[in-house]
C-alpha cells in the first residue's frame, strides 16, 4: 500500500532524526554547535520527503527547545525580518535553507497557537507569515525566474511545498491584496500560458468565498472580483458560474439584445484581463452553430482593423474558431482576436499556411508529445491550432517554461512577430516529418539526425508550439554551436543570423574577451551600442526588426547569474521623456530585479503587451552582445564621457566585477 | 546542569574537542581544558574551565604546567590527540610521582620503538625496519620480495611506509615500486617500514583500569582509511577471546596500569594475530561517536573513568555495557575523499541519502575547487555516518560508498 511504502522511507529518517534530536537536546551549551549541523541535515532529508513537513510539525517545539536556533540569528524570532526570508530560502547552503524552513514552521506553530513564544504574539506570527508568502508569490505561483532556474537548489521543491503548506494553513487573507496585484502584474504581460495564474485566481476565489465578511469593498476586493468574474462569470447570463450546459440553454432562450450584451461583455472581460472564460468559448461556438456569426466580431472585441481582417477572411477565421476554441482551450479566443488586429492575414502566404495547418495530420510523435504535455481533453491537433493562434496573437507572450531553451523561445517569438510565414513552415516540417531542416552557412542541418541539445526532454511546461518545435530547434542550435566551436569567438556571432533570420545584423559586438572572460574594449562597446540603437545618437533611426541581444543576468544583489538571450524590440522615449529599451525576455516573467536599482519594468513606462523595458543606460549596463546591420547611420552624435562612465560603473559593480 | 562530585578530584583534558567538553559538562567530574590560546574566547564565553597552553614542543616548561595543574587539584591528565600524548605522560609522571609514565608515553609516540618493545615482549609483528632515506626504502622493498621468492618481473608485494609520530593514516604510504619511493619527500624521513600482511585488519578500543580490561570494542575496517563500523561482524567477533589475550599481553609488555589504548591488528587466514601499532589516545575516524550510537554510552566519559585514580570498580562496572550483546545496532562511518581533480560543490549522492541506514554527514562544502593531489593516505574531507541492524548490509553499504562522488 502507498501509506506503508511512505512509512518505509520515512521511518528510517525519523529514527536518525530522533537520535540526533536527543543528542542536540542533551548537549551542553558548549556542545550545541557541534550537533546543529547534523540536525539540519536530517531536517533537510525530512523536508525533501513528501510527508516530511507533517512529520516535522509536531517536533518543532522540541527542536526549538533542543537549541536548533542557539547562537544563530534565528534565536530571537521577534527580531526576524520577513523581507530576508526569500533570499535565505534561495541560498546555496542547504543547512541555512533548512534552518529557515524550521523557523517558518515555528512561526506557523505560534500562529496556530499550538506553541507560544515569548515576545512573539500569535497575531505577529501570522502577519510575518503573510508577508513572507506575499513576498515569495513567484514560488507559490510557480513562475520561474532566470536566476532561480540557473541556481536551482536541491531543496527548491521542498521549499515550494512548505510555502504552499503555510498558505493553506494561514489562509490567503492579508496576502490577498498582494496576490491580486501580482496576478494583475503578470497578466499585463499577456503570457500565453495562464494556467498557474488561473489556479491562483481560483485560490483567491475560494479564499474570498470562505471569508466573505473579512473583506470590505476595497480596491483589492474590486481587483480580485474582476479577475474572478473574468474567469468564472464574465457576463450577465454567466454571472453565478452556472455551468456550461445551463449557460448554453440560457443562450438558446435569449433574445438578440441579450446576446449582443453577452458578446460585448465577453470581449470586455477578455481584453481587460487577458483571460478567457470557458463561457466565452461556449458563446462563440453557440453563435457559429446557430448561424448568428454576425456576433463573432463583437465577441472578439475587434477594432476596425480587426473587423476588416475578419471580414476578408471570415471562412478561415470561423474554421479556426471551430477547431481551436474548445472547453480548456478557450484562451485561443484572445489569440485569434489579437492576430486579427495585427493584420498579418493580409500577408499573402499566411492564410494558405493556416489552411495547411487546419488540414494537417500530425505524426504520432507530435501527438504523443502534445498529449504528454496537455492531456487528451482536446485532440492534439486542436491544441496545436489553439497554440498557433495564441503565438501569432501574442508573439511576446511565449515563455521558455522551466527549460534551458531561451534561444529557441526567442526564435519562436521573433518569427511570430516578424516572419509568421516562416514559423508556419517550420511547424509544418515538424508536424508532417518529425524533422526540421535549417541551413548553416550553406550546410543543411536535419534535426532528426542530431543528438539532443540543451533540453534533454520535450518541454512539458511550455505552450503547444514550443512542445512541437523546441526539441528540433534546440538540437539545431546545439549543432550550430558545435560547428563553430573551434573558431575562438563567441558562437552567437554566426549562430544568431543563421538561426533567426536574414534580418539579424551581421556586425557583431561583444563586451568580453571569449578566451579570458574579461571586459574587452568596453567603452567602445558602450559607444557602439548608442550609435547603433539610440535614436539620439543614430540619426533618429528606429529599430526595424527585432534584434537578438545577450544579457548578463544579475540577481537582486547585482551578482552575476548567467548569460541570457533576449530580443530588442524598440528603443523609444517614454511618457516622461526618458529613452528606454523595450525588449522581449523569453523568460516567463520579465519583471525582474537585476540589483542596484535596476528593476525591469513591464507596464507603466510605455510598454506594449509582453514588452519589458529599462532606461537606455541601465539596459546597456547589463548588455554584453548585440548585432548591428552595418549600415552607416545618417548622422552620428557622439556619446558623452559621463554617460559612458555611468554605464561602465553600473556594469563594474555587478556582473563585470571580476572582469577587468 | 550536571552536579559535580566533590569527593573526586579534577581531570585535565589535553586538547580542544567540543564533543569531549560536551561529554564532561554532562558528567559528574570536575575538569579543566588545557588547550591552545585560540580556544580561549570560546571557553570564556561558555564558562568552560580553561588553561591556555602551547603544545608545540615538549620543553622544560612541562614541569610548570604540572605544578599549575596540581595546584588546581588535578589528579590526572588525559591526552586527546597524538601530539598531547607525551605531555600527558610528562604531567602524569609528576602528578602521580611515577617517572615511568613519561618513558611509556614516549614508546606510544614512536612507531619504531613501539614495535621493538612489542617484539621484545613476544608479540608477533611483521618484518619492519627504520628508514633514514630513499635507499633504505628500496632495499627493504627488494629484501622483502626476495624473501617471498619473487623473480625479477613478478609484481612486488607492497610494503608500508609510516611516519614515526603521526596519528592514524597521516603519513602512511603503500609502496609497490621504486617509482613510489621516488614520490616520497625528503622531509618525511625518518620513517618506519613494514612488510604487508595479507589479512583482515581491525582496531581495538580498550579501556583499562588497574591493569584490567574494563571494556573492549572491536572496530572492523571495511577498507583501511575509508570506513569502519562497530560492533564488528560475528565473523570477526569470534576472535574476541584471542584478541582479549593479545590486549592483555600488550598491557603486560607496555606496563599499562590505566587509561585507554587503541591498537591495530591483522588476523591472517590461519587465525594468527599480528600487532600493527598502538595509540594511547582516542582513535581518529570518530569511533567514539560510533560506540555512543551503537551502545549508548559516552566514550569520553569512559575515558575519564579509566584515567581517574579516584574512580572505583563499582563505578566502572555500572558504566560499561556488555560488549556486542548490549549493542542497539551497528554504527559505521565512511571517510570521504573527493574523487575528481576539480570540484565545485558538495552533493550527497541520492543512493547514500535515500538509504535507510544513512544517518547524517559531517562534510563541509569545498573551500577551493582544486583538489590537492593525495599523497600517502591523506586526510579525508569529512565523515558520513550510518546505523542499522544488519552488520553485513552495513559493511556492503560502506564498501559501496567508495564508488560514489560526494564532491562534484
Amino acid at each position: 500500500m502507498t501509506t506503508s511504502l511512505q512509512d518505509e522511507t520515512l521511518n528510517p529518517i525519523l529514527r536518525s532524526f530522533d537520535h540526533v534530536l536527543s543528542q542536540l537536546s542533551t548537549a551542553s551549551s558548549a556542545g550545541k554547535a557541534t550537533y546543529q549541523g547534523r540536525m539540519l541535515d536530517t531536517i533537510k532529508r525530512l523536508l525533501k520527503h513528501p510527508h516530511g513537513i507533517a512529520a516535522i510539525e509536531p517536533r518543532i517545539r522540541e527542536l526549538d527547545q533542543a537549541g536548533i536556533f542557539d547562537g544563530t540569528d534565528w534565536a530571537v524570532p521577534s527580531s526576524l525580518v520577513p523581507g530576508m526570508v526569500g533570499n535565505t530560502l534561495r541560498m546555496a547552503d542547504s543547512r541555512t535553507v533548512a534552518l529557515e524552513c524550521v523557523s517558518l514552521l515555528r512561526f506557523l506553530a505560534v500562529a496556530r497557537e499550538t506553541q507560544s513564544q515569548p515576545g512573539l504574539p500569535a497575531e505577529h506570527a501570522r502577519h510575518f507569515l503573510a508577508q513572507v508568502l506575499a513576498l515569495n508569490l513567484d514560488r507559490i505561483l510557480g513562475a520561474h525566474h532566470e536566476a532561480a532556474r540557473v541556481k536551482a537548489g536541491e531543496l527548491d521543491g521542498a521549499v515550494d511545498r512548505l510555502l504552499k503548506h503555510i498558505l493553506a494553513s494561514v489562509g490567503t487573507e492579508g496576502i490577498l491584496g498582494q496576490l491580486v496585484d501580482e496576478v494583475w502584474r503578470i497578466l499585463r504581460q499577456r503570457p500565453i500560458q495562464v494556467d498557474h495564474v488561473k489556479s491562483m485566481i481560483l485560490q483567491i476565489a475560494l479564499a474570498m468565498n470562505e471569508q466573505q465578511q473579512g473583506f470590505s469593498a476595497s480596491d483589492t476586493r474590486l481587483g480580485a472580483d474582476r479577475l474572478i468574474s473574468a474567469l468564472f462569470g464574465p457576463t450577465q447570463l454567466s454571472r453565478e458560474d452556472p455551468g456550461l450546459q445551463t449557460y448554453r440553454d440560457r443562450l438558446g432562450a435569449a433574445d438578440t439584445g441579450t446576446l449582443q450584451a453577452e458578446a460585448t461583455g465577453m470581449a470586455r472581460a477578455m481584453h481587460d484581463t487577458g483571460l478567457v472564460s470557458d463561457y466565452h468559448g461556449a458563446f462563440l461556438r453557440f453563435v457559429l452553430e446557430s448561424g448568428q456569426s454576425y456576433l463573432v466580431s463583437d465577441a472578439l472585441g475587434l477594432s476596425s482593423t480587426g473587423l476588416d481582417s475578419f471580414r476578408c477572411y471570415q471562412a478561415l477565421v470561423q474554421q479556426l474558431i471551430d477547431v481551436a476554441v474548445r472547453p480548456g482551450t478557450a484562451q485561443a479566443v484572445l489569440g485569434i482576436a489579437l492576430m486579427l488586429e495585427r493584420g498579418i492575414l493580409y500577408s499573402p502566404p499566411i492564410a494558405p499556411s493556416l489552411w495547411r495547418l487546419l488540414g494537417a495530420r500530425l505524426t504520432p510523435n507530435c501527438e504523443a508529445g502534445l498529449i504528454a504535455a496537455f492531456g487528451a481533453d482536446a485532440t492534439p491537433h486542436q491544441r496545436l491550432v489553439a497554440g498557433v493562434m495564441m503565438l501569432l496573437g501574442q508573439p511576446l507572450g511565449i515563455g521558455q517554461g522551466n527549460n534551458p531553451t531561451c534561444q529557441s523561445a526567442r526564435a519562436l517569438s521573433m518569427w511570430a512577430l516578424n516572419d509568421p510565414d516562416y514559423l508556419l513552415w517550420q511547424l509544418a516540417q515538424a508536424t508532417s516529418n518529425d524533422r526540421v531542416i535549417m541551413h548553416f552557412e550553406g550546410q543543411p542541418l536535419d534535426s532528426a539526425l542530431l543528438p539532443a541539445g540543451l533540453a534533454l526532454h520535450t518541454p512539458l511546461d511550455a505552450d503547444p508550439v514550443s512542445v512541437v518545435l523546441v526539441p528540433h530547434l534546440d538540437r539545431i542550435y546545439a549543432e550550430m554551436g558545435r560547428m563553430v566551436a573551434g573558431r575562438g569567438e563567441d558562437p552567437h556571432r554566426w549562430i544568431n543570423p543563421e538561426l533567426h533570420g536574414w534580418w539579424v545584423g551581421r556586425e557583431f559586438h561583444i563586451a568580453v574577451d571569449i578566451a579570458t572572460g574579461k571586459l574587452h574594449e568596453y567603452d567602445q562597446f558602450i559607444r557602439d551600442f548608442h550609435t547603433s540603437y539610440n535614436p539620439m545618437h543614430n540619426g533618429n533611426e528606429p529599430v526595424i526588426h527585432p534584434q537578438p541581444a545577450g544579457i548578463a543576468v544579475t540577481d537582486s544583489q547585482g551578482t552575476f547569474v548567467g548569460w541570457h538571450a533576449i530580443s530588442i524590440i524598440r528603443v523609444a522615449l517614454d511618457q516622461s521623456g526618458g529613452m528606454r529599451v523595450y525588449f522581449f525576455n523569453p523568460n516567463n516573467d520579465s519583471g525582474q530585479d537585476w540589483g542596484h536599482g535596476i528593476i525591469v519594468s513591464t507596464h507603466g513606462n510605455g510598454e506594449r503587451l509582453g514588452e519589458a523595458s529599462l532606461p537606455f543606460a541601465q539596459f546597456t549596463s547589463r548588455l554584453y552582445i548585440f548585432h548591428d546591420d552595418g549600415l552607416k547611420t545618417a548622422s552620428e552624435v557622439p556619446v558623452s564621457d559621463d554617460e559612458v562612465v555611468t554605464i561602465r560603473e553600473l556594469a563594474l559593480q555587478s556582473w563585470a566585477r571580476n572582469r577587468l | 546542569m550536571q552536579t559535580k562530585d566533590p569527593q573526586k578530584g579534577y581531570i585535565a583534558i589535553l586538547g580542544w574537542s567540543l564533543r569531549c567538553i560536551d561529554a564532561l559538562e554532562k558528567f559528574d567530574r570536575r575538569y579543566v581544558i588545557v588547550a591552545p590560546q585560540w580556544a580561549e574566547d570560546y571557553a570564556t564565553q561558555h564558562n568552560i574551565p580553561f588553561v591556555s597552553w602551547d603544545f608545540e614542543r615538549l620543553n622544560d616548561r612541562s614541569f610548570e604546567i604540572s605544578a599549575k595543574l596540581r595546584e588546581m587539584g588535578v589528579d590526572v591528565a588525559i591526552p586527546l590527540f597524538e601530539e598531547t600524548v607525551e605531555w600527558a605522560g610528562a604531567i602524569n609522571s609528576v602528578l602521580m610521582d611515577n617517572p615511568r609514565l613519561l618513558g611509556q608515553s614516549m614508546l606510544f609516540r614512536d612507531k619504531s620503538l613501539m614495535k621493538r618493545r612489542a617484539q621484545l615482549g613476544g608479540i608477533r609483528v611483521g618484518i619492519f625496519e627504520e628508514a633514514m632515506d630513499h635507499t633504505d626504502v628500496i632495499r627493504f622493498l627488494k629484501r622483502v620480495n626476495q624473501t617471498l621468492l619473487k623473480l625479477d618481473g613478478d609484481p612486488n608485494d607492497p610494503i608500508h611506509f609510516k611516519a614515526f609520530d603521526k596519528a592514524g593514516c597521516l603519513g602512511h604510504r603503500v609502496i609497490r615500486s621504486p617509482d613510489d619511493v621516488a614520490a616520497i619527500a625528503d622531509d618525511e624521513f625518518p620513517a618506519l617500514l613494514e612488510s604487508h600482511l595479507d589479512g583482515w585488519e581491525f582496531a581495538v578500543e580498550a579501556w583499562i583500569k588497574d591493569r584490567k580490561i574494563q571494556f573492549l570494542n572491536i572496530s572492523e575496517y571495511v577498507t583501511l582509511g575509508y570506513s569502519v563500523f562497530v560492533p564488528a561482524t560475528p565473523e570477526l567477533e569470534k576472535y574476541r577471546a584471542k584478541i582479549t589475550e593479545q590486549i592483555e599481553k600488550l598491557i603486560e609488555v607496555f606496563d599499562i596500569d590505566f587509561g585507554f589504548i587503541h591498537p591495530e591488528y591483522f588476523v591472517t587466514n590461519d587465525g594468527t594475530m599480528y600487532f600493527g601499532e598502538v595509540a594511547y589516545r582516542p582513535p581518529g575516524f570518530n569511533a567514539f561517536e560510533l560506540m555512543e550510537r551503537a551502545y549508548g554510552f559516552n566514550a569520553y566519559q569512559a575515558l575519564v573513568l579509566s584515567f581517574d585514580p579516584k574512580a572505583t570498580q563499582e563505578e566502572l562496572d555500572a558504566f560499561f555495557p556488555t560488549p556486542v550483546k548490549d549493542a542497539l545496532g551497528h554504527a559505521g562511518c565512511f571517510g570521504v575523499y573527493p574523487r575528481r581533480r576539480v570540484v565545485s560543490e558538495l552533493s550527497i549522492p541520492s543512493e547514500t541519502e535515500d538509504d535507510p541506514y544513512f544517518e547524517f554527514h559531517e562534510l563541509a562544502p569545498p573551500m577551493e575547487s582544486k583538489v590537492t593531489k593525495r599523497t600517502a593516505f591523506g586526510t579525508h574531507w569529512g565523515l558520513v555516518y550510518f546505523f542499522g541492524e544488519d552488520p553485513h548490509r552495513l559493511r556492503d553499504l560502506l564498501k559501496a560508498q567508495e564508488e560514489l562522488d560526494f564532491y562534484v
